[in-house]
């Protein structure tokens, strides 16, 4: 494959220097946007492989920037947003963003965010066919067909709900979901009980998921917004 | 000189007058002497004319007659759509008040201002739907004809014969900007009416014999041109007024109210009087004993008798007594009334035993006063009927009671003659269980019977021939009839007495019902206490249910009912029609809801609680068709004045006591500033004179100098990081407890995710994670608290030695969740202890790497853990170290499975 592409969209010459030589020394290709206008332009004429996008832009509402590359693309986009914005964030996730960065954010944490979507789509590309029936995930195999569910070689047992979760998130891989969305999709109701029963199911599936509970290999918690399936 | 100065009440009067016709909009009437002289033609003409001007006029409702040139005026001017009422089958057309109030032109036409509007409608009258539009700021073009003037009412009708039922009140038409008389030569309108331009054929003969004769018209249109003349002689009064040059008489003019039909003709009389004398006006009702039986009939007329004085501009009071003559010449004598006008059925009221008339009393017992008495030909057709008394209560205790007074009477009479006393004494003792029984009994008839009783019972025992009805002596029948007639008087005196009582008692009660509402107030704490006595006095007085809304932000809030027995019978007093009324009665300041004008159908009256033009609630009073009256009504406002009063006090301290939490956060947002200035200087020092040094001679320094001025670099806007996300959970805490976005959130999730932000140095410390349970959940803003954990955390690292021990354990005691954060360093003095938790206090131990501090960290997990409604706490820790601990409020999770 070639060096990936990705387009940098924020209006700040300081951080997008930073950025942009960040990406140069590990050897990423890139496109700068100072501008809403300028980030979908880029977007349509390049076809990047990633966005990295800043949600505070001085032309249009960085959501609006989602919603819109999401009309036409599934390309991945990272959020990189101020933290006073959470509400923020968790609208740009609704909206179609794979994940996010809260500024002030670390040159390696920015380069983790990175790899994790690029493996996410090397893998989708590589694994085409199989993946509609048995999705794999380092020791973690998901049998839709029998639903059953394997860690190596023994295989867990799930209450139905936390089965549901999982093959959310196992379709999901890579991509940050609100706590909305999930409550949505599992019991078609945004309710707010249901969100307190999510963090449990979550809890308790990580538990039967993870061999070490402090460290989130599979399933990542992020607090106040929702959960995300790490590929391995 | 004097006399030059106008008055400054006079000027203030004035300037707000002039202030309010800025905001309101200017009625113009156009003012006719009968129907077909052209007013509504007139009006289109001048709509028209405006139109032309560029003003924006709509034509909001035009009677549909059918004469074809005023119908060919319509052409060329927006036209709003009447309102279709359906009412009892047949099919309506009303004017549009909300749609018009929403289309909000600069000038509207609204046809016929004494039309009585539909049932449905808001207002009864149409002039209250104007008088809504010239409040909304809209112009309003109108017509009317002359016999629909209150004051003129009876003249007119004394003329052309026909009571008009429809009237506006005088005051509509005085204050009316502009009045334009359409005047027409009476001979000509009978012309037009000829040609069939005013009504149909048949129509046109029917009132060519009634009401269009000649006469009539010319009479017609004496009294319209002179109203209008007087019209202009007020509007300069005014103005003379207001300039000071004019004088008012100390002419008190009194009319007495009564339920009679004719009363209204001497209210009209004496309102024209008080004009023409200009002088104060007051109507009297004197509340006699009968009020409580007159019928349902005369208290209706009581009560519009009562609204026309008050329209007419009367101030209405009212008076407690059974001397009806005496009542009127001491509330004259004592408020400096000049002169009096009654009516000659007034004179007739009293009939028992001839008793002088009432102005023959008046006369006497005012001797300075003016009487005037208005003839009245309606009199023989009227009297004061009563209503059909309360069906006779039959009370077996008030039998029981008189019969054995009778024996009892008829026994001792017996020992006196067996004694030998003289019959007189037995009389004595007979009227004397009359007098009783008239005091101890209910109603009248008993101790009527007892006195025919006893009578009897005498001639039966006492005379001679003795156990018989006869009696020989010539003289008896006058001792009987004397008899009779002492126990009688005597029965109903005591009876009237008792009444009375009964009634001044009421009186006192209302009375102090009020001075209670009065005391009870001024210990009122706070709005809530302040509308729960109002109501629950109100509900004492009345024995109705009452409504009470309060206004919060500008807005009428959610009401609160009080009902008046123990058991709350589910009536449907907050429906959405009845907020409707409040919130009408909120935005107008006006009265509202049954047994008003305006909105009558809802099922409550609603009233105003304000002071001046400021509504601080609406109270509803849950009034059952039933009419308060005006004593009632006057105690009613009194409280809800007082109520206001005592909102207005709340609020102004409310607004005293915000101004001073402001200040406070004035203040300590200040402080913070001044701190932050003060602490932000060191690390941007630190990092702008490294990154300084590293530009311009990087490669005079060796690698292991350049390793740690980067180091600093990083670690000092690390810190300035951390600074930055406590001030930003500042702001939010000081906005206030309603920007925490609660939600239940696993402790666990929650300190794992605080530990990853945990400073870097922590690798030199060894940080312990216990649980007691594996799903602790806890009601917090996730953000907030994660921000709390770090803050302790990192104080933790940061006091104590390299390689020390921290734990965080995690309970749940009862319905709380418990946060233990120990170590094991060298612990926090007592006195240290106590200021820990305050703003901007600072650790001055000595230990070797500690670091400035803002001060600023545990003061804010204290205000953050206050605001969930915990509590944080420091103490020692054994042997050593120190332990803080706090609490949330634990969650407990139903799990949807």
């Amino acid at each position: 494959m070639n060096k990936p592409l990705v387009l940098v969209v924020e209006d700040d010459v300081a951080v997008r220097n930073l950025i942009s030589t960040t990406l140069e020394t590990h050897d990423y290709r890139f496109h700068t946007a100072p501008t809403g206008q300028a980030a979908i332009l880029e977007a349509v004429s390049y076809n990047p492989d990633v966005v990295l996008l800043d949600l505070g832009l001085p032309d249009i509402d960085g959501i609006d920037i989602i919603r819109r590359i999401r009309s036409w693309s599934q390309m991945p986009i990272i959020v990189i947003s101020a933290r006073s914005e959470d509400t923020d964030k968790i609208d740009a996730l609704d909206a179609g963003a794979d994940d996010y960065l809260t500024k002030p954010f670390s040159v390696e944490e920015l380069l983790a965010r990175l790899r994790v979507t690029f493996r996410r789509l090397n893998y989708s590309a590589s694994a085409t066919g199989s993946e509609k029936v048995v999705y794999t995930n380092g020791e973690l195999k998901i049998d839709y067909a029998a639903g059953c569910v394997f860690m190596g070689d023994a295989e867990l047992h799930l209450t139905p709900i936390e089965y549901k979760l999982l093959c959310l998130l196992a379709k999901n891989t890579g991509k940050v979901l609100t706590h909305t969305f999930i409550t949505r999709e599992i019991w078609g109701s945004a309710w707010e009980n249901n969100v307190a029963s999510l963090r449990v199911f979550m809890a308790t599936l990580r538990k039967k998921i993870e061999s070490n509970t402090t460290t989130q290999k599979y399933i990542q918690t992020h607090v106040g917004v929702g959960y995300r399936m790490l590929r391995v | 000189m004097e006399d030059l100065r106008a008055d400054p009440e006079e000027i203030l009067k004035k300037i707000s007058e002039e202030t309010k016709s800025e905001k309101e909009g200017h009625l113009k009437i156009f003012f006719g002497y009968a129907a077909g002289v052209g007013k509504t033609y007139t009006m289109l003409k001048a709509a028209h004319a405006a139109k032309r001007q560029g003003i924006d006029v709509v034509v909001g409702y035009v009677e549909p007659h059918t004469r074809p040139q005023t119908t060919a005026l319509l052409g060329g001017l927006e036209c709003m759509a009447p309102l279709s009422l359906e009412h009892k089958g047949i099919c309506l057309k009303e004017f549009d008040l909300d749609a018009a109030i929403s289309r909000k032109p600069q000038l509207i036409l609204v046809d016929e201002l004494a039309h009585t509007n539909a049932e449905a409608c808001r207002h009864t009258k149409r002039y209250q739907d104007i008088l809504e539009l010239l409040k909304a700021g809209i112009d309003v073009y109108t017509t009317v004809n002359v016999q629909h003037i209150e004051s003129l009412n009876d003249i007119v009708a004394s003329i052309t014969g026909v009571m008009v039922r429809e009237r506006i009140p005088d005051r509509i038409f005085d204050q009316a900007h502009q009045v334009e008389l359409v005047d027409i030569e009476p001979t000509d309108l009978i012309e037009r009416l000829h040609e069939g331009k005013i009504y149909k054929e048949t129509q046109a003969k029917k009132a060519l014999g009634n009401f269009f004769s000649v006469e009539n018209l010319v009479a017609l249109r004496e009294i319209a041109l002179r109203r209008c003349a007087d019209r202009v002689n007020k509007v300069a009064e005014k103005a003379k007024v207001a300039q000071g040059s004019t004088y008012y008489t100390d002419e008190h003019i009194l009319v007495c109210l009564s339920s009679s039909p004719s009363n209204s003709k001497i209210i009209r009389t004496a309102a024209r009087m008080a004009y023409a004398f200009r002088g104060n006006f007051t109507a009297l009702f004197v509340e006699t004993p009968d009020f409580a039986v007159m019928s349902e009939e005369n208290r209706k007329r009581l009560r519009s008798n009562v609204a026309l004085a008050e329209q007419l501009g009367a101030a209405i009071e009212t008076v407690y007594g059974d001397d009806v003559a005496f009542q009127i010449a001491e509330f004259a004598r004592l408020s400096g009334v000049s002169k009096i006008v009654v009516g000659r059925n007034n004179a007739k009221r009293k009939y028992v035993f001839g008793k002088p008339s009432l102005t023959e009393k008046l006369t006497s017992s005012a001797p300075n006063l003016d009487v005037y008495i208005i003839p009245d030909q309606e009199i023989s057709r009227y009297k004061p009927k009563r209503a059909k008394r309360s069906p006779f209560r039959f009370m077996l205790s008030d039998l029981i009671k008189s019969i054995a007074l009778l024996v009892l009477a008829t026994l001792i009479g017996y020992a006196f003659y067996q004694l030998g006393f003289s019959e007189a004494n037995i009389i004595t003792v007979y009227i004397l269980s009359v007098l009783i029984t008239a005091i101890i009994t209910s109603e009248r008839l008993y101790s009527l019977v007892s006195s025919v009783i006893s009578v009897l019972t005498f001639n039966f025992f006492f005379t001679v021939p003795r156990f018989s009805l006869n009696a020989y002596d010539g003289g008896y029948p006058v001792t009987f009839l004397i008899m009779f007639l002492s126990a009688f008087l005597t029965g109903t005196l005591a009876a009237k007495i008792k009444q009375n009582a009964k009634q001044s008692a009421q009186t006192a009660y209302r009375t102090k019902v009020l001075l209670e509402t009065n005391q009870l107030l001024q210990k009122a704490k706070d709005k809530r206490d302040i509308v729960s006595i109002t109501s629950s006095q109100l509900t004492k007085l009345l024995g109705k249910d009452i409504i009470f809304y309060s206004v919060e932000n500008e807005k009428l809030g959610q009401p609160s009912v009080f009902f008046v027995g123990e058991e709350e019978i589910p009536k449907n007093y907050t429906s959405e029609n009845e907020k409707a009324v409040a919130e009408w009665v909120f935005k107008n300041n006006k009265h509202a809801g049954a047994t008003t004008n305006t909105l009558g159908s809802a099922q409550c009256l609603y009233l105003a609680v304000r002071v001046n033009t400021a509504v601080y609630g609406v109270v509803g009073i849950a009034i059952g068709g039933e009419p308060l009256d005006s004593f009632e009504n006057s105690v009613v406002l009194s409280i809800i004045g007082e109520c206001a009063l005592a909102l207005e006090n709340q609020k102004v301290s409310y607004d005293r006591e915000q101004a001073a939490i402001l200040a406070k956060n004035e203040q300590l947002r200040a402080n913070l500033l001044r701190s932050i200035s003060h602490d932000l200087r060191t690390p941007l020092t630190s990092i702008s004179g490294n990154a300084g040094i590293l530009l311009s001679n990087e490669a005079a320094i060796d690698e292991q100098k350049r390793k740690i001025l980067y180091t600093d670099i990083y670690d000092d806007s690390l810190w300035l990081i951390n600074l930055v996300e406590n001030l930003l959970s500042v702001t939010r805490i000081e906005d206030g407890s309603m920007n925490l976005k609660m939600s239940a959130e696993l402790m666990e999730e929650v300190v794992a995710e605080a530990l990853s932000h945990i400073h870097r140095k922590s690798v030199e410390h060894k940080i312990v994670v216990q649980q007691s349970d594996d799903f602790i959940m806890a009601k917090m803003d996730a953000r907030l608290i994660i921000q709390v954990i770090i803050n302790i955390v990192d104080n933790a690292i940061k006091y104590t030695p390299a390689d020390s021990e921290i734990i965080i354990a995690i309970s749940k005691v009862k319905d709380k969740v418990v946060v233990e954060i120990s170590d094991n360093g060298n612990g926090i003095s007592e006195e240290a202890k106590a200021k820990i938790f305050e703003m901007f206090y600072t650790a001055t131990t000595t230990i070797a790497d500690s670091r400035r501090s803002l001060g600023l960290g545990l003061a804010l997990c204290k205000s953050i853990i206050t605001a969930h409604g915990g509590t944080i706490s420091v103490r020692d820790n054994i042997p050593n170290g120190t332990v803080f601990s706090f609490t949330l409020p634990a969650e407990e999770v139903t799990l949807h499975e």
